[in-house]
């Protein structure tokens, strides 16, 4: 690409990044598709630039960095911690904007202190804006999967129903229905009569058996897909889960959960209420936010521009803690957004658990923010 | 103006939308022989027809090279991105009924709806290393009713051109998005539609790409009442 494409002020977040104790990388701009759609599924497919190679392998264009950085990291095997930084043009088919355009951002991979990895990305963020826009004040929402976790799972729901509302955590319409559907619970149907026997007389041996059965009768292929063991296995929950209902208290504090929307300065202070009144047990999830606030002050970072939405997720299944967007107050424009990943490294192949933190900005955006200063 | 229809070029389908235009009052014959792709319309000297087959007819209405057609609902929603913005369903046509389903294999005693299938689906790679598979031809139709209406993000689509209905009990995919019209394939294959996996009921539908032109225009008003009236 010729240098003149990319934004003016790219070294000077690259100055930045350089005094934040990080090493730069790059990752080739074409990329294998296969980690990218098996990380943030089918969807993606109308979002990114897919190809093929003459062998039949999807490649695209790269449509962001965190997974090339991650699989570079897990390929080169260099230990942890490390901080890697990018600048780099990513390619994606959007509604609004330039089909390509440049990102930049951290990776922080390996800090077994969360509380204090959080907040240092989160100060890392601030700084490279404030470096490029030094003349405008931010606001930044955050959320946080863990402290959502710890309620669905104090309100003492069957692990399937807690993880179904996990799964829906940060889509409202989703997390809605769900929450309808706890409300007033369905029976499971569909069953013959002799299973139905079966399992009212505890025999899952013998469903597992007739399912075998089955699957030989019919010719299937009894190790491509689900075992009858698996299946068995989820029927069992999920008549669990059909008896499970919430009742109107424990609904009523799920709903004033969500909708908790307060300055970071206050945050420990409403949590710490809600837990009391709602009388559920949050100690652990608790302290985990609260180290988080103060290592943020410690960072430097002003937790008056801080604000957390306990509902603010995203429904991705590797994100598990911090999430956070950075705008210019008063604006609705993400400049920079990240997040806690600690569950993709894992995913794409890594051998040992590693935390991984990071952001990324929109240096499209950034542009546009300098010139509507001008 | 001109205005052109297209048909599609053989077997029921052709049959059926010829029947239906004759009891319109618009007899269509073929210009030259009977297999010639080319045709008009009795009394409609400034309508002709072009025989197609019938996934290109979405096609040809979606960029506009034909102003009508008679094609399947489940080939314009699945061959047309925005497909309500750049053509109209101006008919249904009674004919050509088939749904696009969701299909799972008949010992999968634990999956009636769209919501068990989220919960399989969210906790298929833990248990397998892999993605749930879904076989298809239907990728908009799939992606637009798992990701949009449903929710469920984790699963991979594994392309199907034919016998989709196989590939469960062959071990290519774990489930299928097929179409159906009256179900025993899939009964024939141990599959088993989900009660709230029906994505689309499609039909045999008169199609009108939306120009500019048409505004207005007396043979494009007159096509569409005549068509209606038949029905």
């Amino acid at each position: 690409m010729p240098l003149i494409d990319m934004p003016d002020f790219a070294s000077a977040i690259l100055a930045e990044f350089a005094t934040r104790n990080t090493t730069r990388v790059d990752t080739p701009v074409i990329q294998p598709a296969e980690p990218f759609l098996d990380m943030a599924g089918e969807d993606l497919r109308r979002r990114i630039f897919l190809t093929e190679n003459e062998r039949g392998e999807s490649l695209c264009l790269r449509p962001e960095f965190t997974i090339p950085v991650c699989l570079r990291h897990i390929e080169t095997a260099t230990g942890t911690p490390k901080r890697y930084a990018y600048l780099g043009e990513v390619f994606r088919q959007r509604r609004e904007g330039a089909n390509e355009f440049y990102q930049a951002g951290i990776e922080d991979l390996g800090d077994k202190d969360a509380a204090n990895a959080d907040a240092r990305i989160v100060a890392d963020a601030l700084a490279c804006l404030q470096t490029v826009l030094p003349a405008r004040a931010f606001a930044v929402t955050i959320g946080d999967q863990a402290v959502f976790e710890a309620v669905v799972a104090a309100l003492g729901l069957p692990t399937g129903w807690q993880r179904r509302l996990v799964r829906a955590f940060g889509q409202t319409d989703l997390l809605e229905a769900m929450i309808a559907r706890l409300a007033s619970p369905q029976a499971v149907t569909g069953l013959s009569p002799d299973v139905e026997r079966m399992l009212e007389t505890g025999d899952e041996a013998g469903v597992v058996a007739h399912l075998t059965a089955e699957m030989e009768r019919t010719g299937t292929l009894t190790n491509a897909s689900r075992t009858p063991a698996e299946i068995v296995r989820r029927l069992r929950e999920k008549r669990l889960l059909a008896g499970a209902s919430l009742d109107r208290a424990k609904l009523d504090a799920l709903k004033e959960f969500l909708s908790i929307n307060v300055s970071l300065r206050y945050a420990p202070g409403v949590l710490a209420d809600f837990a009391r009144s709602a009388g559920l047990p949050l100690d652990k999830a608790i302290e985990g936010f609260d180290a988080r606030v103060a290592a943020l002050r410690d960072a430097g970072a002003s937790l008056a521009d801080i604000t957390w939405r306990a509902a603010f997720g995203r429904p991705l299944d590797y994100y598990t803690g911090l999430v956070f967007e950075v705008t210019v107050r008063g604006e609705h424009a993400v400049l920079a957004g990240g997040g806690r990943y600690d569950r993709m490294l894992t995913l794409l192949g890594a051998k040992d658990h590693i935390p991984a933190v990071g952001f990324s900005m929109w240096l499209d955006r950034i542009q546009k923010a300098k010139e509507a200063q001008r | 103006m001109t205005i052109t229809i297209g048909l599609p070029s053989k077997g029921r389908m052709k049959e059926d939308a010829s029947a239906v235009f004759e009891r319109a009052g618009m007899k269509i014959v073929a210009v030259g022989n009977d297999r010639s792709y080319r045709g008009r319309v009795e009394g409609f000297d400034d309508v002709e027809v072009a025989f197609l087959s019938a996934s290109e007819i979405s096609r040809e209405i979606g960029n506009g090279t034909v102003d009508f057609g008679v094609t399947g609902e489940d080939l314009i929603r699945e061959g047309l991105g925005d497909a309500d913005a750049r053509v109209e369903i101006a008919a249904r046509l009674g004919f050509g009924h088939a749904d696009v389903v969701v299909a799972v294999p008949e010992i999968w005693l634990d999956v009636e709806t769209m919501a068990d299938l989220g919960d399989v689906a969210a906790e298929f790679r833990a248990r397998h290393g892999r993605r749930l598979a879904i076989a298809t031809k239907y990728w908009r139709l799939t992606q637009q009713h798992f990701s949009s209406q449903h929710g469920i993000q984790l699963y991979r689509i594994v392309e199907s051109l034919g016998a989709t209905e196989g590939a469960p009990a062959a071990g290519q995919a774990d489930i299928i998005v097929d179409i159906t019209s009256t179900g025993s394939t899939l009964v024939a294959n141990h599959l088993k539609v989900l009660s709230d996996g029906v994505i689309l009921r499609s039909e045999a539908c008169l199609v009108r790409a939306r120009k500019p032109e048409h505004e207005g225009n007396v043979t494009v008003a007159k096509i569409v009442e005549a068509v209606r009236g038949a029905l």
